[in-house]
């Protein structure tokens, strides 16, 4: 014993033990969030749960576990699980607790079907008629499911063309309207009078809008009145309910589907998720708006950090005079890169918002006021925010590259009488481009995976606009914009129904997990063939 | 890294001159060109470097100048002065918002004052005066009481209204409305002192006639069905039970108590609750031998100032004896004494700041919350009255020579001082000194706290916990990755914790918040339990390993490959002790160790607590402490451990003894940048803790972070005011703290590099 302690093996087994743990960490975490996140828009069986009080409920199992027992003896274990019943304004709730001891029989009803709405989450029911307005077209489930499949689209498509009417006509007019409103006041902000002519002029043009508006609304109306067919439905437990096709985003009856019809479901609740825009307060539709938002912002912080962050290490490395303060700039330039990106945020704020926004608000926007423009959070504010966090990366990143170009390449450029300037713009700049980008990459995975600093700058749950529409000058930096961290932060931890919301929380953590790590590890594999590439002309 | 040589200019030799010959080939005027553009290049490289270099340096300077003001002194300068106005001076003045127009109260009645062009205005007729005089007042906002001569009493409100004419100036209006004075002396005493309440269920006036008593008018109003009520008034008198007269009167806002100061020092409580019977509930003593002068509630009506005869002025708190609803006077503060005795006193009725005045004309500016006195002022004679201006921008002073003097007074963050950030401080509501944030509440007169101690102790903290969790698996995994481990193996192992290192904090958060916290709440013994049982199972199953196999085995393997053994060893140590956690808790823990928790240890359990965040955050740190422990411990120059294995030690001596002290520099400064790191994690500890702001190192309890303080509140505070201030100082500690603990770190390694080379 005293000699197998003699020969360290065991302690050596520890330290692995330790390095096991953290793998196990690593590995487990992200297999955690595959599973939830993928499951989730698998279309699951609906089952009919009797109850030994002779009570009904039908829904799709979500989860199961053991009921914790207090008190002496050893006890047999008993099993709950948890049934999504959906029907929330029905119910009140959207998942029921069921003991397993309680059900006497369960059963796949062929004819029960899912109704994803627009509000109130799902509905889980079986079909008892279909109508067009008082007519009754269908009465049997059976038959139901194919009239309200037949009329589906149709009706939804009306709705939808309601809604883009609302949407662009009645937007394009509100923002017209909103254009004349400030004109007027930077009018009257110049001294002009109320008779001035062109302020009744912008008068007029408000009327008239307005006038446009309630022609649109009209048509708007007119649509609406198609919009008839219903479909009534019998809940668990023999409650009805009757609800308007147009609400319906999407029908499904998973019992009798077959794997191939339930891969169907699943990619098209797929591409729902990544290019719809959200529904019930984020919990449910997609992300769109959130992925736009994480892409354009990142987009625009490096259109900031790459001249900033390259500029930054050829002065440093090729242009200062190298010495004690140099040194002293270059490690400081380091460990910003470890001060908390909040502070990086509480800068963005102080500094961007209120000082650079304030002043932008007061020069350009008097007429605006008080009602801040740039003096607000923004896309724009929040880039730049997130580029100084991550200039300090690409910066050394740079330096790395430029440090790792030989020393002949650069010799032989100005050997040739090529001046300093040539030298670097022809010779060393394209040597040192695979840094660069590697540096980039890397500053682009920090920034889409950034919250902190984002929720002071300029992110909200839920925006009004993309920061990029049809109107001029078609890139409003100065617009708030939706986030897909801070989707995760919002739904999982700000959201009314959390249980409800913890797969959507799920599969957005997934996504952005996905962009992350496809960023660092394209940062990687450049990294690896920059490597190779310099370990052979390297002196 | 090696320092590349930077300053290589093309020869001079090369450079072709411009009277060189060679003009035909290369015309001049393009070499001139390119000179000029590799020139234009040098200055814009140079200039953009530094100024990007300075912008990324400058986020402190910003930082600080935001902050600088909170710590700046308050400032007044003088302002208006009136000369007195015939008759007899002011007993007490009242300013509107915009300081345009006031109002005067002496002996004669009620005066308007034109304070923009610093007049003395006519007189408002008091008709119910009669023949007497004002012979003392008193004022709660726009309610004022006024004690007569003939021994009535009299309520009236005095009310500014501000109008804006078309395309004129501000107008301001004064409106007085009295109401009939009551009589609490029939017998025509004058009342020498009086106080007012608006009570919670009617007006009172209390009123000191003679030397030592008390009459109470109480107003009530029954409410009839038919609306409109029916005003009631009742007067009631009672002797003070003091030693000395009767000195200085007030009330406080619900009219439950009366406070009587005295000319023995004595500050005496005597309770309204039972309308008929004033009982007297407590004597305190002030300073002894002088006189109590001035007794006044600072805005909020809770702190209670008393200042004496000798210029002493403290502040004085209701507080609640043990758990019990009964409660005592204490003196909670001491403000910085006058040279003379106190005479006058005005509250501001926005925060907690207030002024007094002496009778050798001494002002001075104090506050409640902070226990500050900021400014001191003096004026040509004794104190008489004195007045601040709603919106906290200025002072008034009457002298009793019936002059009138203004001082403006820019104090934007009075509720800031060193001891109110980092101290304790006895706050209204509390029953001793504390560290409380609390940024804010839901009435006007809240008293913010701004402490940032428990947010400091809170990130220190999680900090903690998470390094505790985060170190030994970290330096000892990088030990044994960089010891121990084939490098085929090594390939795999590195990326794999790379990639723990991309991940966003918030995904961490998130999945720390839903989904450890409930599991945790389940298996917490195991959790705790799961160090030791791992340990022991792995020592367990080396033994075995060495007596099962046999050695021709044992060799084949390769080395490192323990790790394939020591994963499933791992997950079914981390198994068992979940399930003797469970068995412990049947068996010791009365079956819920949250329950038993409460019990024993009076520790209550947060489902969202800092065992959470400490795995959490230790998922965060571990692969930046492992990622730079391993560089160091690989980069080891290897004729060290050569030579060590080479004379005969076994490679667990040689990683002990020889490669882990050579390394030991640079695994410090992992661990500091580590701890950099969890310092300033933010999303992880917003998500997975209650954000609590208690000081209390209990594992399962929450806490609130700086930074998670920050996120939180930033968005909600309103530009330049005192909590965006001071959250701007909460980042200006956070940045200090990294930017140091990294750059000793920095420091350290590149010590390290050199030391290596040298080897």
């Amino acid at each position: 014993m005293k000699e197998l302690y003699r020969t360290g093996d065991p302690l050596i087994w520890l330290t692995g033990g330790a390095l096991a743990f953290s793998l196990l960490m690593v590995v487990g975490l992200i297999a955690l969030i595959m599973y939830n996140g993928l499951g989730f828009f698998w279309p699951k069986d609906i089952v009919r749960y009797t109850l030994a009080d002779g009570r009904q409920v039908m829904g799709q199992l979500s989860e199961r576990e053991e009921i914790p027992q207090f008190g002496e003896g050893k006890k047999e274990p008993l099993w709950r699980i948890k049934v999504k019943q959906g029907n929330r304004d029905l119910y009140g709730a959207d998942f029921i607790w069921i003991n397993e001891a309680d059900i006497k029989t369960e059963e796949k009803p062929a004819a029960a079907i899912v109704l994803e709405r627009r509000e109130w989450g799902d509905f889980i029911g079986v079909i008892k008629a279909v109508k067009d307005g008082a007519t009754a077209i269908a009465a049997e489930p059976a038959e139901g499911w194919k009239a309200l499949t037949g009329a589906l689209a149709g009706q939804r498509r009306l709705f939808e063309e309601a809604r883009a009417l609302e949407r662009d006509e009645v937007g394009a007019i509100s923002y017209d309207q909103e254009k004349l409103r400030l004109a007027n006041r930077a009018l009257k902000l110049k001294g002009a009078k109320d008779d001035d002519p062109r302020i009744t002029a912008n008068l007029a043009g408000i009327d008239k809008l307005h006038k446009d508006y309630e022609a649109v609304m009209e048509r708007v109306g007119a649509i609406r009145a198609k919009l008839t067919w219903t479909v009534v439905l019998t809940g668990a437990g023999g409650v009805e309910k009757e609800l308007p096709l147009y609400m319906i985003v999407r029908a499904v009856k998973p019992n009798e589907l077959s794997v191939f019809g339930k891969a169907g479901v699943y990619l098209s609740k797929i591409w729902e998720f990544i290019s719809a825009d959200p529904r019930e307060s984020n919990t449910e539709g997609g992300v769109f708006p959130a992925i736009f938002g994480t892409v354009l912002m990142v987009m625009v912080m490096s259109v900031a950090v790459t001249p900033m962050g390259v500029l930054g290490a050829f002065y440093l490395r090729e242009y200062a005079r190298q010495g004690v303060f140099v040194s002293a700039v270059r490690i400081a330039v380091n460990n910003l890169a470890g001060v908390p990106s909040i502070v990086f945020g509480v800068f963005g704020v102080g500094f961007f918002i209120y000082f650079v926004g304030g002043s932008i608000d007061s020069l350009f926007f008097p007429e605006a006021l008080p009602t801040p423009t740039y003096g607000t959070g923004g896309i724009l504010w929040a880039s730049l925010t997130l580029a100084l966090l991550t200039v300090p990366v690409v910066i050394v990143a740079t330096e790395e590259g430029l440090a790792a170009i030989p020393r002949n390449l650069r010799e032989a450029s100005l050997g040739l009488g090529a001046t300093k300037f040539e030298t670097m713009w022809r010779v060393v700049l394209p040597a040192v481009m695979p840094s660069i980008l590697t540096g980039l990459i890397l500053a682009m995975a920090r920034a889409a995976g950034e919250v902190a600093p984002l929720m002071i700058t300029g992110v909200v749950k839920l925006a009004p606009s993309l920061p990029i529409d049809g109107y001029f000058p078609f890139l409003h930096m100065e617009r708030k914009f939706m986030h897909l961290g801070f989707h995760i932060y919002d739904v999982g931890f700000q959201s009314p129904n959390v249980d409800a919301a913890r797969p959507m929380v799920y599969t957005t953590t997934l996504l952005l997990l996905g962009i992350v790590l496809a960023l660092n590890l394209s940062a990687i594999v450049i990294r690896n063939k920059l490597k190779k590439k310099f370990a052979t002309s390297a002196v | 890294m090696n320092q590349t040589e930077s300053t290589i200019q093309p020869e001079p030799a090369l450079r072709p001159g411009r009277e060189s010959g060679r003009a035909a080939a290369r015309p001049s005027s393009s070499f001139d060109t390119r000179l000029r553009a590799d020139k234009i290049a040098k200055v814009m490289v140079t200039v953009g470097g530094i100024a990007i270099i300075a912008s990324i340096l400058a986020i402190l300077f910003v930082i600080i100048i935001e902050v600088y003001p909170l710590f700046q002194d308050p400032e007044a300068e003088p302002g208006v002065t009136m000369a007195a106005v015939e008759g007899a001076a002011p007993l007490l003045i009242m300013v509107d918002e915009y300081q345009q127009a006031g109002l005067a109260v002496d002996a004669n009645g009620l005066r308007k004052m034109t304070l923009v062009s610093r007049e003395w205005g006519g007189r408002i007729a008091l008709g119910a005066l009669g023949g007497a005089t004002v012979t003392s007042a008193t004022r709660h906002q726009r309610e004022m009481a006024l004690g007569l001569s003939d021994g009535r009493v009299m309520r009236l409100e005095a009310e500014f209204t501000t109008t804006y004419p078309e395309g004129g100036q501000r107008h301001v209006e004064l409106n007085v409305n009295a109401d009939e004075p009551v009589t609490v002396r029939a017998d025509g005493q004058p009342v020498r002192l009086i106080a007012y309440s608006p009570g919670e269920e009617g007006q009172i006036i209390a009123a000191a006639t003679g030397a030592r008593e008390v009459s109470l008018a109480r107003t009530v109003e029954s409410r009839s069905l038919m609306g409109g009520g029916e005003k009631e008034i009742t007067v009631t008198r009672f002797g003070a039970d003091t030693k000395g007269d009767i000195t200085a009167l007030t009330m406080d806002l619900r009219g439950e108590s009366l406070f009587i100061g005295t000319a023995a020092g004595e500050l005496v409580r005597v309770s309204l609750v039972n309308p008929q019977t004033p009982l007297h509930v407590e004597t305190v003593t002030v300073t002894p031998g002088a006189p109590v002068s001035v007794l006044g509630f600072v805005f909020g009506g809770r702190s209670l100032i008393v200042g004496d005869g000798k210029g002493g002025v403290s502040g004085w708190l209701l507080t609640r004896i043990g758990e019990g609803v009964e409660t005592r006077l204490q003196k909670t503060c001491e403000f910085a004494p006058h040279a003379a005795g106190v005479t006058a006193f005005a509250v501001s009725q926005r925060n907690k700041g207030f002024i007094t005045g002496d009778s050798g004309g001494g002002v001075r500016l104090h506050y409640a919350t902070t226990e500050r006195t900021s400014l001191a002022f003096s004026t040509d004679g004794p104190v008489a009255s004195l007045a601040m201006a709603p919106k906290y921008d200025a002072l008034w002073a009457i002298t009793s020579t019936g002059g009138l003097r203004q001082w403006t007074l820019d104090d934007p963050h009075p509720e800031i001082s060193l001891k109110a950030l980092f101290g304790e401080v006895w706050y209204e509501g509390y029953t001793k000194p504390d560290y409380v944030w609390q940024s804010t509440g839901g009435t006007d007169d809240f008293e913010s706290k701004y402490s940032l101690s428990p947010l400091i102790y809170g990130t220190l903290k999680g900090t903690f916990y998470s390094m505790v969790i985060a170190i030994p698996l970290a330096v000892l995994g990088a030990l044994y990755t960089s010891q121990f481990m084939h490098p085929s193996i090594r390939g795999v192992v590195k990326p794999t914790v790379e990639i723990m290192a991309a991940l966003p904090s918030v995904v961490l958060g998130f999945i720390a918040g839903l989904w450890m916290a409930p599991m945790m709440e389940k298996i917490a013994p195991g959790v705790l339990l799961m160090p030791l049982v791992i340990t022991a199972v792995i020592l367990l199953s080396v033994t075995l390993w060495r007596a099962a196999v046999p050695g021709r085995v044992k060799r084949r393997l390769t080395k490192g490959a323990e790790l394939l053994v020591l994963i499933p060893l791992t997950l079914f140590g981390g198994w068992l002790s979940i399930r003797l956690g469970y068995g412990i808790e049947e068996l010791f823990l009365r079956g819920d160790y949250r329950v038993w928790l409460k019990e024993v240890a009076g520790i209550t359990f947060d489902q969202r607590n800092t065992l959470v965040v400490g795995f959490a955050m230790g998922f965060a740190v571990i692969p930046i402490i492992f990622t730079i422990s391993e560089d160091s411990l690989s980069n080891v120059p290897s004729h060290l451990s050569a030579g060590s294995l080479a004379l005969g030690a076994t490679p667990w001596q040689t990683a002990m003894n020889v490669v882990l002290p050579a390394a030991s520099p640079g695994i410090f400064s992992a661990i500091m940048i580590g701890f950099g790191r969890a310092v300033g994690e933010t999303m992880i500890v917003l998500m997975a803790t209650g954000n609590t702001p208690v000081m209390d190192m209990s594992l399962f309890n929450g806490f609130r972070a700086l930074s998670a303080n920050i996120a939180v509140e930033l968005p909600e505070a309103p530009e330049q005011g005192t909590l965006y201030r001071v959250l701007f100082l909460a980042a200006l500690l956070l940045f200090c703290m990294t930017f140091i603990v990294n750059t000793v770190a920095e420091v350290i390694r590149l010590r390290l590099r050199r030391r290596y080379s040298e080897l």
